[in-house]
């Protein structure tokens, strides 16, 4: 009953996982497409029955009395605590707001003055380099692991290790990570072994945000290589050893076997990875924020920015333009993964 | 035997293979170096919870010389560690099993119920799956607010129960239509009703897909610093993260209480790893499902 095997069919992309379900529900249909759904449920014993004697089963037709009532509880909470203040976030961010009193309607004031705000600008810089940067980096390295995982011994507790800091709490991870930067930490006397006199100063204003997006790579790769692992587990062998008679290099058979073979997952992985880059919160905010208060804003990412902009900001609430910075943020997502996608859209091999 | 059939010069082949190992003579220790660093982090957070302050900064790479347990008790009481896991721990199962309670229902019509609808459901479900904490936060305050469920334990389980819904909805979709069909039919065939068949059968059947949600959820939840931020005031309802930051903040001003500060994160990890060990397999697999077809 391993579910990644079983119902990896219904895969993260939403229009499978629709089919799917409708496909299922084909061979034991309540009554809106009869006609076709007959043949499937009888047929199996009894090939002389005729689809015109299709009617459905009274199990469906019982069950299909269920649906609302076993589904209306879970949409209901889903609408009013999730969905609907998502949307309404839309309507807030063309709005001027302080939390209480009444609402101003001004247009797309919030989103200029955003773009004209230099913190905004940074955040916004900062995210698209969590993105890109971060992301890039934690793909090369995540390959790397997965080459050489591929056929090492111990790979299974290899991969464990390496996944581990997935499920530790971001909070934690970051404070363990800007443990180790400190003046005279870990870090410090690493660089000093390997005979560095002055270690730079790595929680200072210019390389902070690199150490947070090198500790962002430590605590994703974990996560990336256990999928592309699996993915590289369904590559048939003899593919390889075909590879190896051609006397090809590792560089190679990577490039023209493993890589086309996984291009599929290789996009899903980069739709995961720009959903949760943009989320990227706990990590920066408890590393830069030690002292409980908001950390400085030329390591904010957009998810700080709406924040600080809502809860944070000393005075009145901004929400307009908080609800506005969210809004960027949302968009953005769905900009890149309707563009990876497009990118990655390629005749998938067949093997 | 490759050899033979392939008719080169045994060499070459030899050459091939000699060279692959070269790759992994610098991969494979350098794939265990990025494993130690894990390890060794993980082994030296513990040791430097049992240090005291000085001792964690002049010799990190020690063993302790004493074994300082009042960091913990320290943690527990001055940082409020204790009620904070107290409060953790019924945000967590609470939001865990309700969130089951909501969505396996709902997964389970979506997964077997044939409606026009379907389609749209599951889509208007996943979609939830990318959208951040943030864009949900500021009306979903207000409304809370009005609800007067700000700073509230049963407040916040709301809060995540309803952003749980969309992965535990989908993930249990996709396990419910593995599931065969033929013994509900059974069911039906012994005159057992619609729901019974649901609550008898089908529940019990799926409870593999159950269980892992009830993980996952009670994992993803265990640390979750966002909402908590925004949802919880008062120190007397915070949990472990909120805990975790107060006492960072403490710091500033009683001084760098390193020690205690470990304790306390030493607190929040011991758990996770003790139901990573026991239940490692399954995690990874319900947190990687449907990347890989």
């Amino acid at each position: 009953m391993t579910p990644a095997g079983t119902t990896a069919t219904a895969t993260t992309d939403t229009g499978t996982a629709s089919t799917d379900t409708e496909g299922r529900g084909a061979t034991s249909d309540g009554g809106t497409s009869t006609g076709a759904a007959a043949p499937a449920a009888t047929g199996k014993g009894r090939p002389g029955k005729k689809p015109s004697e299709a009617r459905p089963s009274p199990l469906a037709v019982r069950r299909r009395k269920l649906f609302w009532p076993l589904l209306a509880p879970a949409v209901l909470v889903y609408v009013v605590f999730f969905a609907g203040p998502s949307l309404y976030t839309v309507w807030l961010s063309f709005n001027k707001w302080g939390g209480a009193g009444p609402m101003s309607f001004v247009g797309i004031d919030n989103y200029r003055r955003l773009f004209d705000d230099p913190t905004f600008q940074q955040s916004f810089a900062n995210t698209l380099w969590i993105i890109l940067g971060v992301g890039g980096l934690t793909f090369l390295v995540s390959f790397g692991l997965t080459m050489v995982l591929r056929d090492m011994k111990g790979r299974k507790a290899a991969r464990s290790i390496l996944f581990f800091p997935n499920i530790v709490p971001s909070v934690v991870l970051s404070i363990l990570w800007g443990f180790l930067f400190q003046h005279d930490g870990l870090a410090d006397a690493l660089v000093g072994a390997l005979g560095m006199e002055h270690p730079p100063n790595w929680l200072g204003q210019s390389n902070i945000f690199r150490v947070i997006m090198v500790g962002l790579v430590w605590t994703s790769t974990g996560f990336y290589t256990t999928i592309l692992m699996a993915a590289v587990d369904q590559i048939p062998p003899e593919l390889y050893e075909d590879c190896e008679l051609a006397g090809a290099n590792a560089l190679q058979k990577f490039r023209h076997v493993t890589l086309p073979l996984m291009w599929e997952v290789v996009g899903v992985c980069a739709v995961l990875w720009t959903i949760s880059a943009v989320k990227v919160f706990e990590f920066i905010y408890a590393f830069a924020g030690a002292a409980g208060q908001m950390p400085d804003a030329g390591v904010w990412n957009t998810a700080l920015y709406t924040y600080g902009e809502a809860f944070a900001s000393g005075g009145v609430p901004r929400y307009g333009s908080a609800a506005a910075s969210a809004v960027v943020m949302v968009t953005l997502v769905g900009v890149l993964v309707v563009l990876i996608r497009r990118v990655m859209r390629r005749d998938t091999v067949q093997f | 035997m490759a050899v033979t059939t392939s008719g080169r010069p045994p060499g070459r082949l030899a050459r091939t293979r000699s060279r692959l190992t070269t790759t992994q003579v610098l991969g494979v220790p350098l794939v265990w170096i990025v494993a130690g660093f894990n390890i060794l982090t993980g082994l030296w957070l513990l040791l430097s919870s049992l240090k005291s302050a000085d001792e964690i900064f002049s010799s990190p790479w020690h063993l302790p010389g004493a074994l300082h347990w009042d960091n913990y008790s320290r943690a527990w009481s001055e940082g409020n560690f204790g009620v904070a896991a107290v409060n953790t721990v019924v945000v967590v199962g609470g939001t865990a099993v309700i969130t089951l309670v909501f969505a396996a229902p709902a997964a389970y019509v979506l997964s077997r119920v044939t409606t026009r609808f379907n389609g749209g459901f599951v889509l208007f479900f996943a979609l939830g799956l990318g959208i951040p904490a943030q864009v949900v936060m500021l009306p979903l305050f207000v409304v809370m607010n009005k609800l007067l469920l700000v700073d509230s334990l049963f407040g916040l389980i709301v809060v995540y129960v309803a952003t749980s819904l969309p992965f535990a909805v989908f993930f249990l979709t996709g396990f419910f239509s593995t599931l065969p069909v033929e013994l509900e039919e059974a069911a039906a065939l012994d005159g057992a009703s619609a729901f019974r068949t649901f609550w008898q059968v089908m529940l019990p059947l799926a409870r593999g897909g159950l269980v892992t949600v009830l993980i996952l959820n009670v994992i993803q939840h265990w640390g979750e610093t966002v909402f908590a931020l925004v949802f919880i005031q008062n120190t007397d309802h915070q949990t472990l993260s909120l805990a975790l930051l107060g006492f960072l903040q403490q710091m500033q001003y009683n001084g760098a209480d390193w020690g205690g500060l470990f304790a306390g994160v030493a607190v929040v990890v011991l758990p996770v790893l003790a139901c990573y060990v026991w239940l490692g397999r399954r995690i990874i697999e319900g947190m990687t499902v449907g990347s890989v077809k």
